[in-house]
């Protein structure tokens, strides 16, 4: 119950209350109106704080703000972040990946190892497509088939490639056999390549309008899309975790920050995705509207060029990474919104070692090792595409300048998106470029090793025979104890050797309206089901 | 009439060599500029999966054979399949069109209505202090950045004042601001225009006369000096219309506004080239239809001009 208390102009507290809600005044407004009715301004504060905190709403829609408009909806076509935000709601896994980094059943309702190469999962009965199709483990054998078919044009094929052969002794049993050893098998099945699509009516609709009319067996269906525009899925009401605490989900493309940002403050969206730091406050600060952010479950790194002068020098690379003040980055140019990280495993990662320290900020050490270097003021080219990392501009210019400090010669290159993309393909850089890479299965598996193993994304020419005994050792290897000595090993050798220099784990951020009660998952996946999302009720 | 007919043939061929170069053109530059297939894969795709999808897409054979392929595909109106849609390119495109036509016509409208008579006064009321604050307010909206109208109308007119929605497209509040955005250097560019025309008509000997023979100085404007200041006029308001169809790149990203110029934009980043000759050629075609309008235009407002 709010104070009472009614204006000369008849409006009460209750109304100022209904009023801010609806966004009919102001924040300023509110307080000025209340200051005048409760006679004092910190009594017209202290309202203002309880009725934003009490925020409720009566809507049954849920309206996305993202930041970019999906591209596909075939969830083996696409791996982007604004797709999958989709696809994951649309589909579901075997396996679900939640909050505590954990994994939990979905459509599986158990899983073994039942020998070193052989898996087990029980299915969960009783599960429908969205078109009344029932779900069994034939759905599940051709889902993962396809996602490493050569012949299928899927982007999707390294997730579940260690797959030999998939056995379906009944319809709710499925028995998977890895062509050697994969202790993260499970793991995969809960990212992009195992979301499982209905074999029948696939192999019916052919693959376009498939991705045109996708179903699936997750908690909305697809409804409509006006490309560019609004994406509609309503709830699945028959969803067997329980129908979710709306009828319908809107995403809408908002590119532009200041429109997405006023969107969220204007009430006409209830969630935004891709806040950077310096819109926290303001969203934030504002009385409707509230910031959910988790350390992004990957790093942003530079990767290095390392077959090149001066790159090719060890010494030089430890004075790169030395010359960079990571802390000064996240708190100024982050505001706090991320974390320095300690090594290539992050804290939401198997085999995380809690005890190494972050990395080091020291630049007398560093202007030392140029000197063993013999570096001799070669120029260093740091290329970078704008936008395509939250902050990629800023922290470029920071790092530069901070390697200027220490007598690099750096400079800065700015390139357009599809020219950054065909220079990572020919592996083109002049000498540093900035990368984002994603710890898939939550293991040093998913991104040290996946990026730092022959002919991975960012191994280049960087070669170590003991690091890559390790790698393959610990990737066919389902003895943890062992996996945990070998990263350790893996890591030391990283941080000596720097084919990729960790800078910072940065937060994802999001804006919601204060009555969405939803927490975002690390991995950049927006599953909403029934136990993760609430709208508080009047 | 015969030599109309003839005016009119020959700004009809003009028309199709313009937008036959223009897809030449096109085509020419996106296979230039980068090859598509590293953005379709993952980035550790192997060698062989980008040659068979090369070799599907018909990018292995030479180019001039996917030349005359492509020449004789946009005859029939098919420019390929959309790489990032996986569907018929112009079908994409096409759906963009209400929204694009839509936005530049409300843009337009609202240019016109505002500049010409805004223009004529300004003309009219040479060196008073609503010609120059006028002038002064054209100029800066031919100088401001478009995002930057755009962001500050969404902040004064969405967030402060509650008046439209920040952005999308559906009732007619949403059309508001985008079209302002869109249409305030047109709108400054025409009032320029108007008013120059207007002033260089009024000094000629006819509106003397006029004005000799006691004409009210209302229908010397509209009568006289409207008539013979109306081809520079009409040049800018078709080329302005032209802009409006296909400059709206900035205008629809700000305000999430589904048309051609945000599709453009993110199929050049994709290179998605069916999409993006689709998107050019759809323009060129507007703007060429529209020349060609403004071309007739003249004729018939000045019968001079059909002899040339």
């Amino acid at each position: 119950m709010l104070d009472s208390g009614t204006s000369r102009d008849g409006i009460s507290v209750e109304g100022l209350a209904r009023m801010l809600r609806g966004g009919q005044i102001t924040r300023r407004g509110f307080l000025a109106q209340a200051a005048i009715l409760l006679g004092s301004a910190a009594a017209a504060e202290g309202l203002l704080a309880r009725v934003a905190g009490a925020q409720t709403t009566s809507k049954n829609t849920l309206v996305i703000g993202q930041s970019a408009d999906i591209s596909k909806l075939d969830p083996q076509m696409s791996t982007t972040v604004n797709d999958i935000a989709v696809t994951f709601n649309l589909f579901d896994n075997l396996l679900s990946r939640h909050h505590d980094g954990k994994l939990y059943a979905s459509l599986a309702t158990e899983w073994k190892l039942v020998s070193p190469i052989t898996w087990q999962f029980k299915l969960r009965p009783n599960v429908k497509f969205h078109n009344g199709d029932p779900f069994t483990s034939a759905d599940v054998k051709f889902s993962f088939e396809r996602s490493y078919d050569p012949n299928a044009k899927v982007i999707t094929k390294s997730v579940l490639n260690t797959i030999d052969k998939i056995e379906t002794p009944d319809p709710l049993t499925l028995v998977i056999q890895t062509k050697q050893p994969d202790p993260l098998l499970a793991a995969r099945t809960a990212f992009y390549a195992g979301q499982v699509m209905p074999k029948a009516y696939f192999q019916k609709v052919g693959e376009d309008e498939f991705n045109a009319k996708p179903i699936g067996t997750g908690p909305v269906k697809f409804t409509s899309w006006v490309k560019d525009d609004r994406l509609v899925l309503d709830a699945n009401k028959d969803y067997w975790g329980g129908k979710i605490d709306l009828d319908q989900i809107v995403f809408r493309p908002l590119p532009e920050l200041a429109a997405r940002v006023g969107a969220l403050l204007k009430g006409e969206v209830d969630i935004i995705t891709k806040i950077p730091p310096d819109q926290v406050d303001r969203v934030a600060k504002a009385p409707n509207t509230k910031i959910e952010g988790v350390l992004y479950g990957g790093l942003y790194c530079l990767s290095v060029t390392t077959q090149r002068p001066p790159l090719d020098s060890k010494p030089f690379r430890q004075a790169m990474s030395l010359a960079i003040d990571r802390a000064t980055i996240v708190k100024e140019l982050w505001r706090g919104q991320g974390a320095v990280p300690n090594s290539m495993v992050v804290k939401s990662d198997n085999h995380y070692d809690p005890t190494l320290p972050p990395l080091k900020y020291d630049p007398n050490q560093a202007k030392q090792l140029l000197k063993e270097a013999n570096y001799k003021g070669e120029e260093l080219t740091l290329e970078t595409p704008i936008g395509f990392m939250v902050m990629d501009k800023e922290m470029s210019e920071v790092v530069i300048s901070m390697w200027k400090d220490v007598g690099i010669n750096a400079k800065l290159e700015q390139l357009e998106y599809s020219v950054y993309q065909q220079k990572i393909r020919e592996r083109s850089f002049k000498g540093v470029r900035w990368t984002d890479p994603t710890s898939a299965y939550n293991d040093p598996d998913g991104m040290m090793w996946r990026h730092l193993a022959p002919g991975g994304p960012n191994a280049y020419w960087f070669r170590n025979p003991r690091f890559d005994e390790l790698g393959n050792a610990a990737r066919f290897s389902v003895d943890e104890k062992f996996r945990e000595g070998a990263y350790k090993e893996m890591v030391r050798l990283e941080l000596e050797f720097l084919p990729l220099i960790p800078v910072i784990q940065p937060m994802e951020l999001y804006g919601l309206q204060k009555y969405v009660d939803w927490k975002p998952y690390p991995n950049q996946m927006m599953e909403f089901r029934r136990f993760n999302l609430k709208l508080r009720r009047a | 009439m015969q030599g109309f007919g003839r005016f009119l043939t020959y700004r009809l061929l003009r028309m199709l060599v313009a937008m036959w170069s223009v897809v030449t053109v096109v085509f020419v530059v996106m296979r230039l500029s980068g090859d598509p297939v590293p953005l379709l894969l993952p980035p550790d795709a192997p060698i062989a999966e980008m040659e068979r999808l090369r070799h599907e897409m018909g990018l292995d054979r030479p180019i001039f054979v996917q030349y005359g392929v492509f020449v004789n595909q946009a005859i029939r109106g098919d420019f390929g399949r959309s790489i990032h849609f996986r569907t018929s390119a112009l079908a994409v495109v096409w759906e963009r069109v209400p929204a694009t036509l839509e936005l530049a016509f409300a843009s337009f409208l609202c240019a016109i209505v505002v500049a010409i008579p805004t223009g004529i006064l300004s003309a009219v009321k040479r060196g008073s202090t609503y010609d120059n604050l006028v002038m002064g307010v054209a100029l800066v909206g031919q100088a401001a950045p478009t995002f930057y109208i755009g962001i500050m109308l969404i902040l004064v007119c969405s967030l402060w004042l509650g008046l439209f929605p920040t952005s999308g497209r559906g009732e007619w509040r949403q059309l508001v601001m985008p079209a302002v955005t869109l249409g305030a250097f047109a709108m400054a560019s025409i009032a320029r225009i108007t008013r120059s025309a207007v002033l260089e008509i009024l000094r000629a000997d006819f509106i003397r006369t006029a004005r000799a023979k006691g004409v009210p100085e209302f229908w010397t404007i509209v009568k006289h000096a409207m008539r013979n200041a109306a081809i520079p006029i009409v040049t800018i308001v078709g080329l302005q219309l032209g802009n409006l169809l296909g400059g709206a790149v900035v205008t629809e990203t700000i305000f999430s506004w589904p048309g051609i110029g945000r599709l453009a934009i993110q199929s050049i980043y994709n290179r998605d080239y069916p999409i993006v000759q689709s998107c050019v050629f759809m323009t060129a075609a507007m703007f060429v239809v529209l020349n060609f309008l403004v071309d007739v235009t003249y004729g018939l407002l000045d019968p001079r001009i059909r002899r040339r």
